[in-house]
């Protein structure tokens, strides 16, 4: 990656941030797009599973600084998503949208799953309707806008890194 | 990496509930302060854009209600006179709400919602506290029908206030806008009136006792009579604004009413005044309540001697 993309690929990963931290609070989803999950999955696709998941752990323990009661969480999930994804982009991060859609949509469950095992705040009930119901509906919207994502930054973010 | 990123999110996982904030609140107090700059000015204009509504709901009502202030004041005012005029007849008056009717005929006669059970005679005067209203042509058992200014049968002997000209008030039978004024007719031709001259009713001819307003010269009338003036006059009451009225009986007439409308004003204003100095006392009062309770509680608060420390000579 030359300098000219790795600058595209930072805005592109600043505007995600910023994203998620305007547009998600004025949308108000019940399930909401994470642009946070995306964005680390932006990533993991270009980096090595090891700088993936610092990159994963460094997004989650500053979104974990607004949620102190949870406060770690996210930082594991974003970790180990990342760090996984990395290890699993030759899989998935192919020419085939489907499966790029499918790459976002397990990313983002998959945190959520482990976000919500990390923080136990919630009973078995609400667990299980926050893991089953809601967590996959947010990250089904996620995969959508995740693969619009992926597709306006192809052209920046050239081939994945093998 | 993976395995000290996994260890540093357990670990901050099971710090203690205080550590765990410490380093929340370093984080928040610099990394993230941008970000939560951004999520508060974002929610900030999701809950504008959701308030928005209601904000201008709360906009039309008060609105509404500032328009309606007005109306409600006038009502104030009106009744005000109205208590200041009871006030200053004191007895031998029936108070009663005019009815205006839409139809034909409405503007000549007003129904009174007061009749023969109230005390309510044929020909007695209906006043306002502005002045003179009509006379009450029909009664009945709970109501009564008034005839006002505008209606041809309608005749008042009046005269200027300072009692230096004399006359009789008839409606003026004009169209258009001028339908409601009246004519002072038959004054003297050595007696000339300006506009905005008081006329007041003459107390002649029994129905309407001397002294109440009938209405304002606005101009004379040129007419072929050679002996005397004709006036025109703009009434003191505007039948149509005349909601809250009172009858005056037949007794009370004969005792005259000239002093009342020259206290009416002057007892309303007097109302007024002691509501207001009430409400000052009132509030003298609790100023003064409350700075007594101050004081008592810092009393109680004094530190007082006891028999740990000896009173100042003593050993």
């Amino acid at each position: 990656m030359n300098a000219a993309r790795g600058l595209w690929f930072a805005l592109l990963f600043v505007a995600l941030v910023v994203l998620h931290y305007t547009l998600r609070p004025v949308l108000d989803w019940r399930a909401s797009i994470d642009f946070l999950a995306i964005a680390v999955l932006l990533v993991a696709v270009r980096a090595r599973p090891g700088v993936a998941a610092l990159v994963g752990f460094a997004v989650g323990i500053t979104s974990d600084a607004l949620t102190p009661g949870a406060f770690g969480a996210g930082a594991l999930a974003f970790s180990l998503i990342a760090f996984t994804a990395s290890k699993l982009k030759a899989a998935f991060f192919a020419d085939n949208l489907l499966l790029n859609a499918i790459f976002v949509f397990l990313g983002k469950w998959l945190g959520d799953l482990i976000y919500l095992a990390a923080e136990r705040r919630l009973g078995a009930s609400e667990f299980l309707a926050q893991a089953l119901l809601w967590s996959p509906m947010a990250a089904a919207v996620t995969a959508v806008v995740g693969l619009g994502v992926f597709l306006a930054a192809r052209p920046v973010m050239g081939a994945p890194r093998g | 990496m993976l395995v000290a990123c996994v260890l540093l999110s357990l670990t901050a996982l099971v710090l203690p509930p205080e550590p765990r904030s410490t380093v929340a609140s370093a984080l928040r107090g610099t990394v993230v302060v941008p970000l939560a700059a951004l999520q508060e000015r974002a929610e900030v204009s999701r809950r504008a854009v959701l308030a928005y509504d209601a904000a201008v709901r709360v906009a039309d009502s008060v609105r509404l209600e500032a328009s309606q202030a007005d109306v409600v004041a006038a009502e104030n005012e009106r009744l005000r006179r109205l208590l200041g005029l009871g006030a200053a007849l004191k007895w031998g008056f029936v108070p009663a709400e005019a009815l205006h009717g839409r139809g034909l005929g409405d503007d000549y006669t007003m129904t009174l919602t007061v009749g023969r059970d109230e005390g309510v005679e044929p020909f007695s005067a209906v006043v306002a506290p502005d002045g003179l209203v009509g006379m009450i042509e029909r009664v009945d058992a709970r109501s009564s029908v008034a005839i006002v200014g505008p209606h041809p049968d309608f005749r008042v002997s009046a005269m200027s206030a300072d009692g230096s000209s004399f006359g009789i008030v008839y409606p003026h039978l004009g169209s258009g806008a001028t339908r409601f004024l009246l004519e002072l007719r038959g004054v003297a031709f050595r007696s000339a009136l300006r506009p905005g001259t008081l006329i007041v009713s003459a107390g002649l001819g029994g129905v309407y006792p001397r002294g109440i307003p009938v209405g304002t010269v606005l101009s004379e009338i040129n007419t072929a009579e050679g002996w005397a003036r004709s006036y025109l006059l703009r009434p003191a009451v505007r039948p149509a604004d005349a909601t809250s009225v009172m009858v005056l009986q037949p007794r009370r007439s004969k005792e005259g009413v000239a002093t009342a409308w020259q206290t009416a004003v002057d007892s309303a204003l007097r109302l007024v005044v002691s509501a207001g100095d009430s409400l000052a006392r009132r509030r003298a009062d609790s100023l003064a309540t409350a700075e007594r309770k101050r004081l008592d509680s810092l009393q109680a608060l004094q530190p007082r001697p006891d028999s740990a420390v000896p009173p100042e000579g003593r050993p």
